[in-house]
């Protein structure tokens, strides 16, 4: 740029500042307004959005889907479609580092690339169309982020709609401008601008087809406790699945019944003082991550044991440990297990029994563990499976195997030798949770609390 | 009174040429996009406050950084509004300093005599995405450590010297203790001493050459 032209843009500017207005208060006020604005609406994001959440780092749960944040959804997006291509596809670098740093490095060196001291929109169409199609590109490829490339069943139908929309009609694009630029110099800014809104048309159009084809997957969050309340009862929840067939409801069995390899194993209760005050919460964590195995306990970290447990679920576990066993920590108020019954009220699958039994049997009676094929999982299961199903639970009948079992009396054969011990086999349930089962089986077991309600003795009236 | 304390700093602080020269200038006609700057400032200032508040509670080790998080956002009084705002204007401040970016290109105002202007933009950029990146990881929790993980991996592809930026990163072939506390100390120290840094020369430069006019048919 030569001394004479730079005069000019001087003299323009200083022409431009004559008729133009103050910083201050003109364009602080804007700012000022801005800044306002801003502050209020990230009030409302902290307040009613608030933090998305994740469970804590693990790093032995490999199976994690990683998500950067948003804006780093886009490389991900291309980092995806650019592997589709073949033979380059396979070249990592050349997406990861040469792309981008040629883009970036453009985006630096813009001032001096583009040396010419013309301004006007214009007269600029060929830059200001290769950043219009990027930064759509970028919004697209945001967009797309959650769209597979390559379906399960092997169509790559999606991921040809997408590396259309995000690489090729850009890459064509670009190759017209320069075209345009150097071979028709009279039309060129009519064609570039023609060639920008068909070009951006059709990516969006590929884009809604991708999108519009693409059926989401139900997702399910896992909510992540957040009270300590809360977290208790997720440990509680964790500790009923994955505890109980050794160590009991309330951690005080002491010896093993009922779990195939360790019948009768002699092992120590771990609700008392002599584990909790001995075991701080990270040596607990241990245990529960490296299990025992010399005495019999599996690990149940993720990294020896795929349906294992997180690091999260390992710290719950703990902490319902802590507060609810530990006579140095105090709980805080807890929901019971279930509402407590009236005189006269029938008890209802959803509302009682559900929770009795996950708390008290699952932990054994599941796909997987050795207990007659008795699976206690969902309402029809408990009705119908087991080797003795349609003995375990007989409407209105107190010789129902699960009545006589959980009311200390095991079940024999005609030749007088045990078949089904007592339930659970390592301790005895509480009066009002035999009570609940007794009722609910008496009743006729309702599923759903209506039907429950229906059965139920009319509360008389006050 | 007021007046005679007025006076008393104006002559040794120079009040009135402060306000001459950073206040009083004649500005050509501007609009709202040329907010878009000093929103990225205000922004960057409420990064700089809610995050030094954070620093209070939060633990960089892998032990504690996501417990320390919940406890700034259950326990600690209005914690979770602190936290809120941090992660809600990080994600603002890409946001709108990419914008800003944008207004600068099509308005061609990194032509003469804005071009260091311009290059210094870019280095705000980069160390805006940088503390974006470095800040996603510190809460520890599985989204940002996947993420992580993945990150690190995609600057560990770089032909030749890929091992040696992994390893800087990372601090080791894997994520551990000392990357969070690298990550922790550049989020906290080295990217923002920079980032203030570079906004000091931008500002200086926007004030030497003052703001650019939007671009007529003449231009
Ligand atoms: C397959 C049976 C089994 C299961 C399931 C099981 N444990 Fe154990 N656990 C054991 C055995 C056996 C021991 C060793 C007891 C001993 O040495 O006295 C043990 C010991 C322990 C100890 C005491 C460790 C010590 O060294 O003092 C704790 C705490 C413990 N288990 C917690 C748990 C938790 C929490 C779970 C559920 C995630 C669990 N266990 C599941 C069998 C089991
Ligand atoms: C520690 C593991 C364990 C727990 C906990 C447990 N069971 Fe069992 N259950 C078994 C085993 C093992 C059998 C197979 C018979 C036997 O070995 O006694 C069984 C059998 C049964 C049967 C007979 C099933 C059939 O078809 O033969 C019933 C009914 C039953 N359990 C009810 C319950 C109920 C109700 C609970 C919860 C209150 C419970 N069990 C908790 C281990 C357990
Ligand atoms: C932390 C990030 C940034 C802050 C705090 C910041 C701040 C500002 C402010 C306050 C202005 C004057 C008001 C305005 O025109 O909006 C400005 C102008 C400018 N900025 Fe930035 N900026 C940032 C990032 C960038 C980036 C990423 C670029 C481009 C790569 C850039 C390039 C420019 C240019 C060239 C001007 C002069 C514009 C003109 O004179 O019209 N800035 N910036």
């Amino acid at each position: 740029m030569n001394e004479e032209t730079k005069k000019q843009i001087n003299q323009k500017y200083e022409r431009k500042l004559e008729h133009g207005e103050r910083f201050w208060p003109d364009s602080i006020f804007k700012d000022v307004i801005v800044a306002l604005g801003i502050f209020l609406v990230l009030i409302l994001l902290a307040t009613f959005v608030g933090v998305h959440d994740a469970p804590k780092a693990d790093p032995s749960d490999t199976s994690y889907v990683p998500r950067p944040e948003w804006y780093f959804l886009f490389l991900f997006k291309f980092l995806a479609l650019y592997g589709q291509i073949p033979v380059v596809g396979k070249i990592e670098w050349l997406a990861t580092v040469l792309i981008p740093g040629i883009f970036m490095g453009l985006l630096t060196l813009l001032p001096f690339i583009d040396g010419s001291p013309r301004r006007y929109y214009a007269k600029r169409t060929m830059p200001i169309g290769i950043m219009s199609i990027m930064v759509l590109g970028i919004v697209l490829l945001t967009f797309l982020a959650d769209v597979p490339t390559v379906l399960a069943d092997g169509s790559s139908l999606l991921g040809t709609l997408q590396t259309i929309a995000g690489i090729v009609i850009p890459v064509i694009a670009y190759a017209l401008f320069i075209f345009y630029a150097y071979k028709t110099k009279e039309n060129a800014v009519r064609l570039t601008i023609i060639t920008a809104l068909i070009s951006g048309v059709l990516m969006i159009v590929f884009t809604g087809a991708a999108l519009a084809l693409h059926q989401p997957p139900a997702v399910e969050t896992a909510e992540v406790p957040h009270t300590l309340a809360d977290q208790i009862v997720a440990g509680q929840e964790l500790y009923s699945l994955y505890c109980v067939e050794c160590h009991g409801d309330d951690g005080a069995t002491t010896v093993i019944e009922g779990v195939q390899g360790l019948e009768g194993l002699e092992i120590m209760a771990i609700n008392g003082k002599d584990v909790l005050y001995t075991l701080n919460d990270a040596s607990l964590v241990e245990v529960i991550n490296y299990g025992r195995p010399d005495a019999g306990m599996n690990p149940f970290g993720k990294a020896y044991n795929p349906e294992g447990l997180t690091r999260s679920q390992m710290d719950y576990i703990v902490t319902f440990m802590r507060y609810i066993w530990d006579d140095r920590f105090e709980a805080p108020e807890i929901k019971p297990l279930f509402p407590e019954l009236a005189e006269g009220e029938v008890p209802s699958y959803e509302v009682h029994i559900q929770p009795i039994v996950k708390r008290y049997c699952i932990s054994c009676h599941r796909p997987g563990k050795d207990s007659n094929e008795y699976y206690m999982d969902t309402y029809a299961n408990i009705l119908n499976s087991g080797e003795n199903a349609g003995k375990n639970v007989i409407a209105g009948d107190m010789n129902s195997y699960l009545l006589q079992t959980i009311q200390g009396t095991p079940i024999l054969d005609a030749s007088g030798a045990e078949i089904i011990g007592v339930m659970p086999p390592n301790g005895s349930l509480k009066p009002d949770v035999v009570d609940a089962l007794v009722r609910w089986i008496m009743a006729g077991m309702p599923e759903t609390e209506a039907e429950a309600d229906a059965l139920s003795a009319p509360t008389p009236a006050p | 009174m007021w007046q005679k304390t007025y006076a008393w700093l104006d002559e040794r602080l120079g009040l009135g040429d402060l306000y001459k020269n950073l206040l009083d200038r004649p500005e050509p006609h501007g609009n709202w996009w040329n907010t878009l700057g000093s929103a990225s400032l205000f922004l960057f200032i409420i990064q700089v406050v809610t995050g030094i508040f954070l620093t209070v509670y939060y633990t960089p080790s892998p032990d504690h950084a996501y417990d320390s998080i919940q406890y700034i956002m259950n326990e600690v009084a209005f914690g979770w509004l602190i936290r809120g705002i941090h992660h809600w204007a990080a994600s603002l401040m890409v946001l709108v300093v990419f914008v800003h970016m944008l207004r600068v290109f099509y308005t061609a105002s990194y032509k003469y005599p804005r071009e260091l202007t311009w290059l210094v933009g870019i280095g705000l950029l980069l160390l805006t995405i940088g503390m974006g990146f470095t800040g996603y990881l510190l809460p520890w929790h599985q989204m940002a450590y996947w993420a992580t993980t993945v990150g690190t991996q995609i600057a560990g592809s770089v032909p030749f010297a890929g091992e040696f930026i992994l390893q800087a990163l990372r601090g080791g072939p894997d994520l551990s203790a000392l990357t969070l506390q690298r990550f922790f100390s550049a989020h906290i120290w080295m990217l923002p001493a920079l980032l203030a840094l570079l906004v000091g020369v931008h500002l200086y430069l926007i004030i030497k050459h003052g703001e650019s006019h939007f671009p007529d048919k003449e231009d």
